[in-house]
């Protein structure tokens, strides 16, 4: 124990970088209890992390895709659509499906294979022909969101299997499913990508991808792992919102992309690549939460939320440039 | 983003408008060719409308074009009618949902003689032949009397409002709010601005029933989105209960799609205001023909149930919505009854 004495100021420093926004956090909690006596119930907070971890995934799966250095922006196509067609290979014809009949269990498998897939398929054009990771993930966005519009001629799904809806309306130990699969989640990727060698790799490549290779690492194929693994999170985000919602719209996830780039910013993840953390993301997504929470809690008009909400954003941007001290890029 | 997506869906436009959505031609009928244009492909009343259009077409002999649809972005159905006129359309349907932005176009429209019905929206400004909607008002203030007599004139109420940024979202939230100020003072409302989306509807109900759990009444502006989202959260709530039981949350819609006539049948809801999709088709079509036939309409009552009125750059023809409830949600007549 008395060896790792040497290094243990810089591992403390470092930490202290992630959490620049737990000022912000605190001072909307402080707010938020002052402003409504309903906010700091336990009821009210377990709600925000309901309502936040569909998206929070998103920016889990997000963070760790900058932080390798490139981008998606269809993310939040896929949170409608893999659902959407998991669930038309499913339901009978009658009910808006394909009329294939496949069995009811296998929806959520086939959903997550959906995201998968999507996320591959970004990972073939990006990596394999070099395009523009920007490019190609808006014309995806645009792609995949017309795969949810076309095959359901721009109907809502009601009628969905149970097995579905069970993970985003579930309740287990006291607490919706969906925070434990956030949280588990979210824990292993502070985990993955803090220590594993996997995940420090994506830093490598985010920070110099010549350098990383040369180094030895295998950054084509992290970097496929890393948009399969986006899409397939997407995938499960999909699966929580619907759970949550009941149906499947075909708006579902539709300018999302907005707040989890907010969201992973704020939270200390460059756009540039090989900074920040999946915790920092973490809060970034923490402080969304709780701004839209505390705006409809004291009834802020629907003409004027926009202005504050946007404000609120910035100012947490402002708050975690300072306390972070370094130049955000 | 979404200026990003802008600027990729408009290459995408040219082919788009092009291709159409290749519907019928409804061939016979004389006065001309009708273009034809629908404001959004995503929700279900709007699908329901698309489907209409070709069969109302068909029943009333109408030479409709190709339709185009501009995906509820003003500066498509801008490119969409330059591109039906160029084809020689004679009259011209629509349903603008940006109320202000289309008054250049209707000018050009005006120059060109070319006459213009639109549906759903009334245009601030520019000639119109005829608008065909129904009151959207109306629809606000008859789900306040609903709510207000459930609620016998005390309690707390939360509407999800529509997007602020169209004339129906405020029109319904105003006479909402209005008639719940004047005939049931005694009444609290919460407003929540959903923008039409499932997501904010349900994330806006759930914490407002944890700071209120006393909420008694619901108003959604539009049961397409925001029915399924908030059934979700009263049932985790525990409140999906029958009428008689004195935990039940009241629910009126808006829209009169097939799933919330299912869920008044169920006793999940308890009402709603059909919005006439049928009659949005038939009669813009109608009165499409009747501006290439050459006809002219004052105002006053219709044979159909409704009444013209007179607007300073046209006329409105304001069809019925009728109050969907227990008592008459097996009524064949109405349109979500039809729909398969």
């Amino acid at each position: 124990m008395t060896t790792l004495t040497a290094p243990a100021p810089r591992v403390r420093l470092a930490r202290f970088r992630d959490l620049t926004l737990v000022p912000v956090i605190v001072l909307l909690l402080v707010v938020g209890a002052i402003l409504d006596p309903t906010f700091l119930t336990a009821g009210n907070l377990t709600n925000v992390l309901q309502q936040q971890s569909a998206i929070s995934l998103l920016v889990l799966a997000e963070a760790m895709i900058l932080i390798a250095g490139k981008f998606d922006l269809s993310l939040e196509s896929t949170v409608g659509t893999a659902p959407a067609i998991a669930v038309m290979l499913v339901v009978p014809a009658a009910a808006g499906g394909f009329g294939i009949g496949l069995p009811g269990a296998l929806v959520i498998p086939l959903a997550l294979l959906i995201g998968a897939a999507i996320g591959a398929f970004n990972g073939f054009l990006i990596i394999r022909f070099q395009l523009s990771a920007f490019i190609v993930t808006l014309a995806m966005l645009i792609i995949v969101h017309g795969f949810l519009q076309g095959p359901t001629e721009g109907k809502t799904l009601f009628e969905l299997p149970d097995s579905i809806l069970y993970l985003g309306s579930a309740i287990w130990l006291g607490l919706p499913a969906a925070i434990w699969i956030a949280g588990a989640l979210f824990a292993a990727g502070i985990f993955g990508l803090g220590y594993l060698r996997l995940g420090r790799s994506l830093y490598a490549i985010g920070g110099n991808i010549d350098a990383a290779r040369a180094a030895g690492i295998r950054v084509d194929r992290i970097l496929y792992g890393a948009f399969i693994l986006g899409g397939t999170l997407a995938a499960l985000a999909g699966i929580l919102e619907t759970g949550r919602l009941g149906a499947i719209g075909n708006n579902q996830g539709v300018g999302w992309i907005f707040m989890v780039f907010a969201a992973a910013v704020i939270g200390g993840v460059s756009m540039d690549g090989g900074k920040g953390t999946i915790l920092g993301a973490l809060t970034g997504v923490l402080v969304i939460g709780l701004v839209q929470n505390i705006l409809t809690l004291i009834g802020v008009s629907g003409f004027w939320q926009p202005v504050i909400y946007g404000s609120i954003i910035l100012i947490a941007l402002m708050i975690s440039r300072i306390a972070g001290g370094k130049a955000q890029d | 983003m979404t200026f990003g997506r802008v600027v990729a869906a408009a290459a995408l436009l040219a082919v788009a408008t092009a291709c159409g959505s290749g519907t019928t031609t409804a061939g016979g009928g004389g006065g001309g060719k009708v273009g034809i244009d629908h404001p959004r492909a995503d929700s279900d009343f709007w699908n329901s409308y698309i489907k209409y259009v070709p069969q109302m077409a068909g029943e009333l002999k109408v030479d409709l074009m190709p339709a185009t649809n501009s995906q509820n972005d003003v500066a498509k159905l801008v490119n969409n009618v330059q591109a039906l006129t160029g084809q020689g359309a004679k009259v011209i349907v629509m349903a603008p949902q940006d109320t202000g932005a289309i008054a250049n176009t209707l000018q050009q429209l005006e120059n060109k003689k070319i006459p213009v019905v639109t549906v759903d929206t009334r245009p601030d400004k520019g000639k119109v032949y005829m608008v065909v909607r129904a009151d959207n008002r109306a629809y606000g203030t008859k789900a306040c009397e609903f709510l207000g007599e459930k609620l016998g004139g005390k309690g707390k109420v939360v509407q999800l409002q529509g997007a602020l940024s169209s004339i129906n979202g405020r029109d319904r939230s105003e006479a909402f709010l209005e008639c719940m100020k004047t005939k049931f003072p005694g009444i609290t409302v919460f407003s929540e601005p959903t923008e039409w989306e499932g997501s904010k509807a349900a994330s806006m109900l759930q914490t407002r029933l944890e700071q209120n759990p006393d909420v008694k009444g619901i108003y959604m502006h539009a049961g397409g989105v925001h029915l399924a989202p908030t059934l979700q959260v009263l049932k985790q709530k525990g409140l999906l209960v029958p009428p008689e039981d004195p935990k039940h949350v009241f629910v009126i819609s808006n829209d009169g799609i097939p799933q919330e006539f299912e869920a008044i049948r169920k006793g999940d809801i308890d009402a709603t205001v059909s919005q006439p999709a049928d009659l949005y088709a038939r009669y813009a079509l109608f009165y499409a023909k009747a501006a290439a036939d050459g006809k002219t309409f004052k105002p006053g009552p219709t044979d159909h149930d409704s009444t013209i009125i007179q607007l300073p750059n046209g006329l409105e023809d304001q069809l019925p919505a009728p109050l969907v409830t227990k008592e008459n949600v097996d009524d064949q007549a109405l349109w979500g009854n039809q729909v398969k």
